[in-house]
């Protein structure tokens, strides 16, 4: 249970690890209705200078949103999420998302967590980013 | 920072807007692929018992409304996202960023009003040449008129 009082600065927060598949971004391009060809056509990927298809800049995103819900639960919720898509993710990869507190504030009566949050692979940090939540109780 | 051809700037600015009604489908399928099982986001049951009372979305679940839903034919030989499709002299998309802000949560029934126009196009010399920069803001508002997400996401083409 997340609660304001065992919420310390510099604090890990439990780290997830993701390995989305090819079928994982036919996925999202189909549920974002992204029809970029980037994300599905190996052969329009390798043309446009990737090696295979790429992982979207907003499913990154969201997994960087399931760090914050896999750790929060149902005691808090996102207020803003910012990232950065530095180095390009592809199927197959095994990207881990990480983050540690920065602050703890009450601003305007809400208790409020600030957290850097990033995507990791093979050890180098693909998307760096902020975040920052709202803790219920 | 290169000239922006005119057309291009006449882009931005431009507001345009879309209602969609949203279905316990839709929410289920999104979940899926993020790949995130949580019941909260499928199990009547279960979000029942929750704070919510109600099946509600992931935070992020707005980027499914955030392309239009134009016809295939309306598209760029790549199908791009026509919010992308800025006459630049430019072709490949790489990366980008975004600033997400989730506001109240969105559950089936709700109908979101997607409000989106470019904000800002600008040029960059970085290493691998000229880059340019599209940001599009995206305010997502319930039918109480509520703040239920907003996004400034920056696009990068070369």
């Amino acid at each position: 249970m997340v609660n304001w009082d065992n919420v310390k600065m510099d604090m890990p927060l439990p780290s997830i690890t993701k390995q989305p598949s090819a079928m994982q971004l036919f996925m999202f391009s189909a549920v974002t209705w992204n029809r970029h060809l980037i994300h599905y056509s190996k052969d329009f990927a390798i043309h446009d200078g990737l090696q295979d298809v790429a992982v979207h800049r907003a499913l990154l995103g969201s997994f960087l949103g399931q760090l914050l819900t896999s750790w929060l639960g149902d005691d808090g919720m996102i207020k803003r999420l910012e990232w950065s898509v530095r180095g390009s993710a592809f199927p197959g990869d095994k990207v881990a998302c990480k983050g540690k507190v920065t602050a703890k504030e009450v601003r305007n009566e809400n208790k409020e967590v600030d957290c850097e949050v990033w995507i990791e692979k093979e050890g180098k940090i693909i998307v760096p980013g902020t975040a920052t939540v709202t803790v219920f109780q | 920072m290169t000239e922006l051809p005119e057309e291009a700037r006449s882009m931005i600015g431009v507001e345009k807007m879309n209602t969609y009604r949203v279905t316990k489908k839709d929410i289920r399928r999104y979940a899926q692929a993020i790949g995130d099982l949580n019941p909260l986001y499928s199990d009547e049951a279960y979000a029942a018992k929750t704070r919510y009372e109600k099946i509600i979305a992931p935070p992020l679940f707005c980027h499914s409304f955030a392309f239009d839903d134009v016809p295939a034919e309306e598209l760029r030989e790549d199908g791009l996202p026509v919010e992308l499709d800025v006459p630049l002299p430019v072709s490949r998309a790489i990366g980008g960023g975004s600033v997400f802000e989730v506001g109240k949560p969105i559950s089936p029934g709700d109908e979101i009003k997607v409000t989106k126009k470019i904000v800002d196009i600008y040029s960059k010399t970085g290493k691998s040449g000229l880059l340019y920069f599209i940001v599009i803001d995206t305010l997502y508002e319930n039918q109480e008129n509520e703040m239920v997400a907003r996004e400034k996401a920056t696009y990068i083409q070369r």
